[in-house]
């Protein structure tokens, strides 16, 4: 079973180059748009189901590890399927070819079209736009909130966040990390008592 | 050379704190670039995260280019995306191995759990700062908080993107 899965690895290693890791990734990055989760699908399209260059469960694994890191998740995903089809060198590979899209079209975005930002109409667009954004965080709020403040632990870590951040106004990366050290101590506690 | 180490260091911050990237650089960036910097104005800032949200590939990468652009040229994009995506690539590049036994333990379960509710009041915090500094009167409000109600009752039917788009078209007709 274990040389049966070695030789397949070994076989596998050999068939995708990294010419088509970069490919694969940078389809990904040029097509999707959306980000994070919505990439994900595609990604699962594409090297699940019709390349079959690593299992569905292998996938789901490195998804959770994805959100583990912080940071896009695309990026995060790509580094490790990267890493699992051609080692380091394949992570690095992967991890690019998903970010080069953007890069590019941001650049050639920004070359030529920044000076039309100061169009009345464009502005106008832009404004209405960055509304849609405003509601569309609330909701990103609304859907987490239904799904995470479910036990007073959670509601308890989740107003001492807000208060750090509206009152004592601190870095929102450290608000962050600091509800996670909070939730582990919280977490641990509840268990102690439970034994 | 300092405003681009600058750049650097302020899109390494970013990438720190961004669990689950996407939304969550939003309120990121505009600690760092808006607030703490003061490199744009938020307008610039808003108008600039509208286009990362509407063009393909991860939102998070996106702002970094263009937010870098906007305040170093060519060589601040280049520099604050390879910062944003710095803490990541090397949390990975040295802990990978370690992450994959560490993943399912109860330890990290915890605190993955306690981290989760962190962004949960980022997000909070975020409706507020963004929208109290992107809503500027009442007609504007009713627009977010349109595109807000779209996104409750057609969760799942509808694209983000969609609302962004249609909210930008309305725009154009009253702003």
């Amino acid at each position: 079973m274990t040389a049966e899965r070695t030789t397949s690895l070994s076989e596998a290693e050999e068939r995708i180059t990294f010419l088509q890791i970069f490919w694969t990734y940078f389809k990904i990055g040029l097509f999707t748009l959306g980000g994070g989760f919505a990439m994900a699908a595609i990604l699962r399209h594409e090297l699940v189901l019709k390349r079959g260059w690593i299992s569905d469960y292998e996938f789901m694994s490195e998804m959770s590890t994805a959100t583990l890191i912080p940071g896009a998740v695309a990026v995060n995903m790509a580094y490790l399927q990267g890493r699992r089809l051609r080692g380091k060198r394949g992570a690095f590979t992967a991890s690019l070819g998903v970010i080069l899209p953007s890069f590019l079209i941001i650049l050639l975005i920004a070359l030529f079209a920044l000076p039309y930002f100061q169009n009345p109409h464009v502005k106008a667009f832009l404004k209405g736009c960055s509304l849609a954004i405003a509601g569309q965080i609330a909701y990103a709020a609304f859907v987490f909130g239904r799904k995470y403040l479910n036990t007073l632990h959670n509601i308890i870590i989740c107003v001492l966040g807000l208060v750090l951040l509206l009152v004592f106004k601190v870095h929102p990366v450290f608000a962050v990390v600091s509800a996670g050290v909070l939730g582990y101590f919280l977490c641990r506690h509840r268990e102690k008592r439970a034994e | 050379m300092r405003l681009l180490f600058q750049l650097l260091k302020s899109f390494m911050i970013i990438g720190i704190g961004a669990y689950g990237g996407g939304l969550v650089t939003i309120p990121l960036i505009q600690h760092e670039i808006v607030g703490t910097r003061g490199w744009l104005l938020f307008d610039e800032m808003a108008s600039l995260l509208a286009i990362a949200q509407m063009t393909p590939g991860p939102i998070a990468v996106n702002a970094a280019t263009f937010v870098g652009f906007r305040v170093a040229g060519s060589a601040g994009a280049a520099v604050a995306t390879f910062g944003g995506v710095l803490p990541a690539l090397s949390i990975l590049f040295f802990g990978a191995p370690l992450i994959d036994r560490v993943k399912t333990n109860r330890h990290a379960a915890m605190f993955r759990e306690g981290l989760q509710v962190g962004v949960l009041s980022l997000l909070f915090y975020a409706a507020w700062a963004y929208g109290s500094a992107a809503v500027g009167s009442l007609t504007q409000f009713f627009v977010a908080a349109g595109a807000f109600l779209t996104l409750v009752f057609l969760e799942g039917k509808i694209h983000p993107i969609f609302v962004v788009l249609a909210c930008g078209i309305l725009g154009v007709f009253i702003f």
